[in-house]
């Protein structure tokens, strides 16, 4: 039971929506999936008075064109695994929420956009979306604007919302990108230790962590790739020393994180070129 | 000895705030109903509470037992993890609303029940939805296919092995009786229990 009270608003248009969030500045959260906010408010660790749930706004299409997929607000892990075109378009997204555990049951109710959000460090969803070069649509007072993943995650669990924002969609390049994708956890039920995008295209090869340091760690691999396939031990240095600062949680402490963040990008990438690791 | 005084009670503010909440509709189990909830209320609670369907459970409130599952507008969903408010206007299938109207088990009930696949039972909103969730999209999933839809659902009296068994046994009895869902199948494009699987990858 949620001790304090609350109210519920569910606004019909997205400047409804920010109106709401501005009004109620400090004692106001969007109400996505729910599957992070309303256990942390049933535990008292989160309480505001207002609750802007974005179900009035419709929110809910996967949207592919020639040289983009949109993935709107609501958007669940099931609805991305049953889009045939979502995965042709964006084969990476179907990958890593393949993986997000919970059962169906989540995966009906989580949204890409709400992990997105919640910048939570031991999570999939931000680093995937830094590691494909996704770009996060935004609504808010003073109308749309658009930031790439890549600059949204000021740090744990903080990004750059501004008061009254909140997001849209999440829009992904389409390229003729290769994706690779490496999860380590304790069990099939818990929670990521550490993640790993790896990504080529052309010339270029880049690798995002995830779930080892407060915010995505995105490293360009590429001179470690010039003939073939990236160089492993290369790679190991790399993405060691990118990580000074590596993240600790219950799951597990930080050292432990940056010893295993070489060969979790390293299965990454042999996944995608395809390689045993 | 001095008595004291009893402190006069605080005096209530001019406006009495009122709770926030609200009246929503809902179908439950095929029945129309209109039911008074608070904003902050979890469906869990307005189904156990309001509508007084108690086989529905509570184990974490945190989405990880899978105890509170049921369909909402058709998908399985930890009423948990659900506002009350949020679901005004859907429809709601409860574990009560599985079996006949005379209380007769359906076919993944009466598997559950040959197999011994669960002791007190608090669990089987989870595995019984979470099993059907699985057998409509797929008449013949294999062991781990059985695994892998079943993951997000806790039992601490079984052990799982034969929870297992009663899901394979099961999709065995509907293919049988002709009862199973083969739309899905005759469908092209990934299926609905491509949304099931955790261990391997992506099927192609
Ligand atoms: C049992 C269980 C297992 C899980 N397993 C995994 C896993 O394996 N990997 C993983 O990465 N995650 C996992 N999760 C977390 C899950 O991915 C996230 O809970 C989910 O995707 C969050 O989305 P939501 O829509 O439910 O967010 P909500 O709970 O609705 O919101 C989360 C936060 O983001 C904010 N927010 C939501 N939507 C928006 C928006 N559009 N704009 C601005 N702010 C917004 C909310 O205010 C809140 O602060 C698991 C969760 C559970 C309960
Ligand atoms: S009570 Fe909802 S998942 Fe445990
Ligand atoms: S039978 Fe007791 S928890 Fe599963």
């Amino acid at each position: 039971m949620i001790r304090t009270p609350l109210r519920y608003h569910r606004p019909r248009t997205p400047d409804e929506a920010s109106a709401l969030l501005v009004e109620h500045r400090g004692d106001v959260a969007v109400l996505g999936g729910g599957t992070q906010l309303l256990p942390q408010m049933n535990r008292d660790q989160v309480h505001v008075g207002h609750l802007v749930d974005l179900r009035g706004l419709g929110l809910r299409r996967i949207e592919v064109t020639d040289d983009q997929v949109v993935v709107e607000a609501l958007v669940t892990y099931a609805d991305v695994l049953l889009s045939r075109d979502l995965s042709r378009a964006a084969p990476h997204l179907r990958r890593v929420a393949h993986g997000v555990t919970g059962g169906r049951q989540i995966r009906n109710t989580g949204t890409l956009a709400g992990s997105a959000c919640f910048a939570m460090p031991g999570s999939d969803m931000p680093a995937a979306l830094v590691g494909i070069d996704a770009i996060l649509r935004l609504h808010g007072p003073d109308g749309a604007r658009e930031v790439r993943a890549a600059d949204f995650y000021v740090d744990a669990f903080t990004t750059v919302l501004r008061p009254g924002e909140f997001v849209l969609a999440i829009t992904i390049p389409r390229t003729a990108a290769r994706t690779g994708y490496c999860k380590v956890k304790h069990s099939s039920g818990s929670w990521p230790i550490a993640t790993a995008t790896a990504r080529r295209l052309d010339g270029s090869a880049t690798v995002t962590l995830g779930s080892v340091h407060a915010t995505p760690l995105h490293v360009d691999v590429s001179d470690l790739a010039s003939n073939g396939p990236v160089d492993r031990a290369a790679l190991a240095d790399r993405v060691r020393s990118a990580l000074p600062a590596p993240w600790t949680d219950v799951l597990a402490p930080g050292d432990y994180r940056a010893r295993i963040a070489g060969v979790v990008a390293a299965r990454a990438f042999s996944e995608l070129e395809g390689v045993p690791a | 000895m001095t008595i004291q005084e009893t402190p006069s009670p605080p005096s209530l503010p001019e406006e009495v705030e009122e709770v926030p909440g609200r009246e929503i509709t809902l179908t439950v189990n095929g029945r129309p109903r209109r039911v008074r909830i608070e904003d902050r209320q979890l469906l869990v609670e307005v189904v156990r509470g309001q509508l007084g369907l108690i086989g529905t459970k509570v184990g974490c409130y945190n989405g990880d037992c899978g105890a509170c599952t049921l369909q909402v507008d058709g998908e399985i969903r930890k009423s948990c993890l659900v506002l009350a408010a949020s679901a005004d206007g859907a429809e709601l299938t409860t574990i009560e609303g599985v079996g006949g109207p005379d209380g007769a088990l359906d076919e993944i009930q009466q598997a559950f029940w040959d197999n011994d696949a669960f002791q007190c039972g608090f669990c089987l909103p989870g595995h019984l939805f979470a099993t059907r969730d699985l057998l409509d999209a797929d008449d013949d999933p294999s062991e781990q296919d059985v695994r892998d839809a079943l993951v997000g659902n806790l039992c601490r009296c079984t052990g799982y092995v034969n929870l297992v068994k009663a899901a394979l046994d099961a999709a065995q009895r509907r293919r049988t009786t002709g009862t199973a869902d083969r739309r899905s199948i005759e469908e092209e494009g990934p299926r609905p229990a491509d949304a099931c699987t955790l261990h391997r990858g992506p099927r192609p």
